[in-house]
């Protein structure tokens, strides 16, 4: 369940930073954010990352973390751990480079984004369930899980 | 105690956590990722269709404008070339708008190069800024600070020909920016202004009232599209080709000429008997 949960928002993340890289490479004219200043964030300098806009960037995380998440449901990977190892990994390095993109937004950019707080918040819950779901398999040494 | 009881298959970490068993979860699930794929996609082709403002925003925008112009004091539009010129080309335009961003990029270097420069014609420019170009007023503003270090025109230009970094997106249903000044000032630096001046000038919307003034003009003569040209009181709507400009310049200055030659006839019509006398008795 932990599993399908990151799934699913994984898929709904793909579709957030989907929109904002069809803005970022031109194909959407106008961001809809009612509150707070999208195009100011997704115009700085801070909106590209090695050559590759950040939101593109977050559909790559996305996507993989997707695959993983539905690869961890498979039958014959939905006992197993190492799935689980995966989403951690991955998920870690997501939730550190949202927490780096937020504090860019409030300290240096001066603007926030409310996409880019939706997408904050998707990988922390992505994070959280990773975590949960490391937690309830046993590590290779034979220790039980603590939940 | 679970320390002591690990699962009977731990080292191969194949534990079966009870949350990740079911098929009938499975069934749900893929419902979900369906359910998700499709908003998704709905989601994403509603936002990018959706126009940055509504038709009515738009009508009640041109409303309001209307009420603030009607105090608006004489226009002051920009000018160029030699005000004795026998034509006089005035232009209402909009930075922000695509098809004077045309006019402005594509005609008028010839227009300047042949009519301007060699007398046939003076030019005249109002802003016209248009509600649900939100950048518009900005621009005008821009360009003010720019022509009170004289530079009005290269301002005008870069502001026109840099429309794709500040103005319309490419799908013209919002703009490519919230935040245009950044973008102002390093057309403010590309042509050599004192940038805090004009940073400060910026800031200020002293050129607020000119703007407006401008703007008013537009509507006491029912201007509702940009660009649109007066060539000596002769409405042109639309960007017009150098040809067809040509063209009503020529024509305006036929005008004049016939007026002009008109106004002599009639002169030398009145002229007193005694002066034609004179004359033949020389």
């Amino acid at each position: 369940m932990r599993r399908m949960s990151i799934a699913s928002l994984a898929l709904m993340g793909i579709f957030l930073a989907l929109y904002l890289t069809l803005y970022k490479l031109g194909y959407i004219g106008h961001l809809a954010c009612g509150l707070g200043s999208c195009e100011r964030v997704n115009t700085s300098v801070w909106a590209t990352f090695m050559h590759l806009p950040v939101a593109a960037w977050g559909v790559g995380f996305y996507v993989v973390t997707f695959v993983v998440a539905l690869w961890g449901t498979s039958a014959a990977w939905i006992e197993r751990r190492e799935p689980a190892i995966v989403l951690t990994f991955l998920t870690t390095v997501g939730l550190l480079f949202s927490a780096w993109l937020t504090y860019l937004e409030v300290y240096v950019i001066g603007a926030i984004c409310r996409f880019c707080v939706g997408s904050a918040l998707l990988v922390f819950l992505i994070w959280v369930l990773s975590l949960a779901d490391l937690r309830a398999y046993p590590r290779p040494d034979g220790v039980a899980p603590r939940a | 105690m679970a320390k002591n009881t690990p699962p009977a298959n731990a080292r191969t970490g194949t534990r079966r956590p009870s949350s990740n068993r079911g098929g009938n979860n499975r069934s749900v699930f893929y419902g979900v990722l369906i359910a998700i794929v499709v908003l998704g996609v709905a989601a994403i082709f509603y936002l990018a269709k959706r126009p940055a403002t509504t038709t009515a925003d738009q009508d009640a925008a041109y409303e309001a404008l209307q009420k603030n112009y009607a105090n608006a004091g004489p226009p002051q539009p920009h000018v160029l070339g030699n005000p004795n010129a026998p034509v006089t080309i005035e232009e209402f335009a909009d930075f922000e708008c695509p098809s004077c961003g045309r006019f402005a990029t594509i005609t008028e270097p010839d227009v300047r190069k042949n009519i301007i420069n060699t007398g046939q014609a003076f030019y005249k420019y109002y802003d016209f800024p248009l509600p649900g170009h939100r950048n518009s007023q900005a621009a005008s503003n821009a360009a003010a600070c720019a022509e009170e270090q004289g530079k009005f025109w290269e301002m005008h230009d870069q502001l026109f020909g840099g429309q794709d970094q500040w103005g319309l997106s490419a799908s013209e249903t919002g703009q490519v920016t919230d935040d245009p000044k950044p973008i102002f000032e390093g057309f403010a630096k590309t042509i050599g202004l004192d940038v805090a001046k004009w940073d400060q000038c910026f800031d200020s919307h002293k050129y607020q009232s000119r703007i407006d003034a401008n703007a008013a003009e537009g509507f006491r003569r029912h201007v509702n599209e940009t660009p649109t040209f007066y060539i000596n009181g002769k409405i042109a709507v639309g960007a017009q080709s150098y040809d067809d400009m040509q063209k009503l310049v020529d024509a305006a200055k036929a005008d004049t000429v016939a007026k002009s030659s008109a106004t002599s006839a009639n002169q030398k019509a009145t002229v007193p008997r005694t002066g034609v006398t004179d004359t033949t008795k020389h």
